[in-house]
């Protein structure tokens, strides 16, 4: 056989062999398909279908994530208030800081403070309406110009027990539940403007809201209320 | 048809192959090259890139190579420089011999816009390490690009398609061919729709990013696959010497794919602020895909039946052969993450990163490799050099890709597993990327060892270019294998 053409030869009688040994192309023939492929192919598209109705089982799409529109019985209530007020407290975060130690002189500590680990009632006024003036938190005083604002009027009653819940359950805190039901009391009992001082909230500071705390693992074995 | 073979026009057959060959050469070559380069790059890169991601201080911390813009320049080298380029140079290939028509005029012109699509990555690729990125998937490089890309890509496209309308095709239906052929129609189609609905419609919201996801599953399902396939649906009988064994699972798998391929995309975003019937649909679809990629990989499967032992020996042959096996995998991994019931464990999550590579490298990148190892030999006139370099190449292909694909979807699912666990609701989100560094280290030292196959394959098709292979008239294969194929055939030939 001669030799390989060189590439830009323009005679093709000599042409590659890479060329002639090519085998020539055939039209598809018509060989039957195994029917166990043609099964296995119509269960695909029956589970592909499923997706077209959403899901077979329940009807509906299954939001999988924690506090979900649909999975949010998932968690424990407890743990999804924890997961909730962790996120809510970014707002809080700002003065009393991540570990909830506040900054001293400044801003005071929940961390270990008798105002978050005391009676529910004082706590939920607290957030509900704000606090001002001079006040003592674990044996220091503090006296921030213009105070602690009232977070009432901007957060739903379910936000704002998801965030007194996480507060009285971290940095070594171990209190009971917070429930939207106690807040949504202690707001229709109290309708003030006014930020409270420490002199009008003594009355409250042993004073847990009555309600029920949701069943289940975790803090909710704590008393309930502790008249 | 031995009737064909053993006719006196063999001769009269193997010159007007030739001729057509000549005709296509420089087009053919210089996609390749520059495709072998930018893959070259692309690869690098994915160890650059997955290096930054568990280690966020290799190489200092220069802006230019953090890993939120390596990515991206990974990826676009790899769809762009690598991927559309080898793709376009197979199909005007494969095209112009199936059609049995020469190439005419517009081979300047194809230069021409090979040399601007190449001038305009670099310079889009070079922005985004600039920080000009569009942020949007696939679509990074800067607005300037896509109207030349387009334009150049249609540079090709439309030679490619006239040859289909002239076509001599004494062998009836083949289906390559309406592969190619809807991939030059589908290409531009998705291109112009999602750059002009990401880049000229103002206020889009929540549908730009599903229509961000739908140009990539797009890009993907209508024109990576059908290259893809079109490649293996050539050159499996084309080697085995057998036909493709069921005309009807071939027109019915092209068809399901030509319909539902375009479907998909919103299910990326499921539980998202996107319409449910958009998203309900893409799920649909992309669990259905797996028919038509169950069809396609049986009926290769059915055609290579027997012939296994060309598998080995033929590189052509063993590329594509495992190309055909990841197509039904990629089936599978698109169904994953589409499906609700596991979809919702793992968007969001290094799978998608699974997902783009056994498409893009696993399945599409092993066909185009199998055809540039057929290809190039008829076009330069010389031989692969050396069995061991196209060995290597094959074997840290396969296990490379491999490692990835497993890494990344385990990594993903462990992700979404942490991430929607109830029981972990106090994990930082830095837990969750920390979990994954394992894996991210796995697909580093993978990417290394593909990156090092791929600079050989660079080395190997760049004398191959320069008409530097071996001078001989044997094919190179893998195995010196007697009594079959290629050996055997070209004593057929020299006989006639």
């Amino acid at each position: 056989m001669s030799a390989p053409a060189h590439p830009d030869s323009t005679d093709l009688d000599r042409i590659h062999a890479a060329v002639k040994r090519e085998k020539v192309d055939q039209p598809p023939s018509n060989m039957p398909a195994p029917m166990w492929a043609i099964f296995l192919l119509m269960l695909v598209s029956i589970i592909a279908g499923a997706q077209l109705g959403q899901s077979p089982l329940t009807g509906r799409v299954v939001d999988v994530r924690p506090g979900g529109s649909s999975g949010g019985d998932a968690l424990d209530p407890f743990q999804l208030a924890m997961k909730k007020g962790s996120s809510g407290y970014s707002v809080c975060g700002g003065c009393h800081q991540g570990n909830g130690n506040g900054i001293p002189g400044q801003f005071p500590p929940l961390a270990g403070s008798e105002w978050v680990n005391g009676g529910t009632e004082r706590l939920i006024r607290v957030a509900q309406h704000g606090l001002v003036g001079a006040i003592t938190v674990k044996g220091q005083g503090y006296n921030t110009p213009g105070g602690m604002m009232g977070f009432g009027a901007a957060m739903s009653a379910q936000d704002l027990a998801n965030v007194l819940t996480y507060v009285r359950n971290s940095w070594g805190n171990e209190g009971s539940m917070v429930t939207k039901e106690m807040v949504e009391k202690v707001r229709s009992e109290e309708k003030r403007a006014t930020q409270w001082t420490e002199a009008d909230l003594k009355p409250f500071a042993d004073k847990n809201v009555p309600g029920d705390v949701p069943a289940g693992p975790g803090a909710t074995a704590a008393p309930a209320a502790k008249k | 048809m031995d009737s064909t073979s053993n006719s006196p026009d063999l001769a009269a057959d193997n010159q007007r192959r030739a001729a057509i060959d000549k005709s296509v050469r420089g087009p053919v070559l210089f996609l390749f090259l520059n495709g072998a380069f930018w893959l070259m790059l692309s690869t690098i890169l994915g160890v650059l890139s997955a290096a930054k991601l568990f280690a966020p201080s290799f190489l200092g911390d220069c802006e230019f190579i953090t890993y939120g813009r390596l990515q991206p320049v990974h990826i676009n080298a790899l769809v762009y420089g690598w991927g559309i380029q080898v793709a376009l140079g197979i199909m005007l290939w494969i095209m112009a011999r199936r059609s049995g028509q020469e190439l005419r005029g517009g081979k300047a012109t194809m230069i021409a816009a090979g040399i601007f699509w190449n001038i305009t990555i670099t310079v889009g690729l070079l922005s985004i390490l600039l920080g000009k990125s569009t942020s949007m998937e696939w679509l990074e490089m800067p607005k300037f690009a896509w109207p030349v890309l387009l334009l150049c890509f249609l540079a090709y496209a439309w030679p490619i398609a006239r040859m289909f309308g002239r076509a001599f095709r004494p062998e009836g239906f083949m289906v390559s061919t309406w592969y190619i052929l809807g991939a030059c129609f589908w290409f531009p189609w998705i291109f112009v729709t999602a750059n002009v609905a990401l880049h000229c419609l103002p206020g889009l919201g929540a549908l730009g990013a599903g229509i961000n996801a739908w140009y990539v599953h797009s890009v993907i399902l209508l024109f990576f696959v059908p290259v893809g396939v079109a490649a293996a649906y050539y050159f499996i009988p084309k080697i085995t010497g057998q036909p493709i064994a069921s005309q009807q699972l071939a027109s019915f798998g092209f068809w399901a794919l030509a319909i539902l391929g375009g479907w998909t995309g919103m299910q990326k975003f499921m539980g998202g602020p996107l319409p449910f019937w958009m998203v309900a649909i893409g799920s649909t679809v992309g669990v259905l895909l797996l028919v038509p990629f169950g069809l396609v990989g049986l009926n290769h499967h059915l055609t290579a039946l027997g012939k296994h032992d060309a598998v080995s020996c033929s590189p052509t042959l063993r590329f594509i052969f495992f190309g055909s096996i990841f197509l039904p995998v990629t089936g599978i991994i698109l169904a994953l993450s589409s499906a609700f019931w596991t979809g919702a464990s793992i968007q969001f999550t290094q799978a998608w990163y699974a997902l783009q590579t056994v498409s893009v490298y696993g399945f599409f990148s092993m066909c185009a490799f199998g055809a540039v190892y057929y290809i190039t030999p008829r076009l330069a006139g010389c031989e692969w050099l050396s069995v061991r370099l196209i060995r290597n190449h094959f074997w840290f292909s396969v296990y490379g890709v491999s490692t990835i694909v497993i890494m990344s979807l385990v990594a993903g699912w462990q992700q979404g597993a942490d991430l929607n666990n109830p029981e972990y609701w106090n994990l930082d989100f830095m837990n969750h990327v920390l979990n994954s560094r394992p894996y991210v280290m796995a697909r580093a030292i993978a990417w290394a060892l593909i990156s090092f196959s791929n600079i050989f394959f660079l080395l190997h098709l760049m004398l191959m270019v320069a008409g530097l292979g071996r001078r001989s008239n044997a094919p190179t294969l893998l195995h010196r294998s007697h009594g079959h194929d290629d050996t055997q055939t070209s004593a057929q030939a020299s006989h006639a």
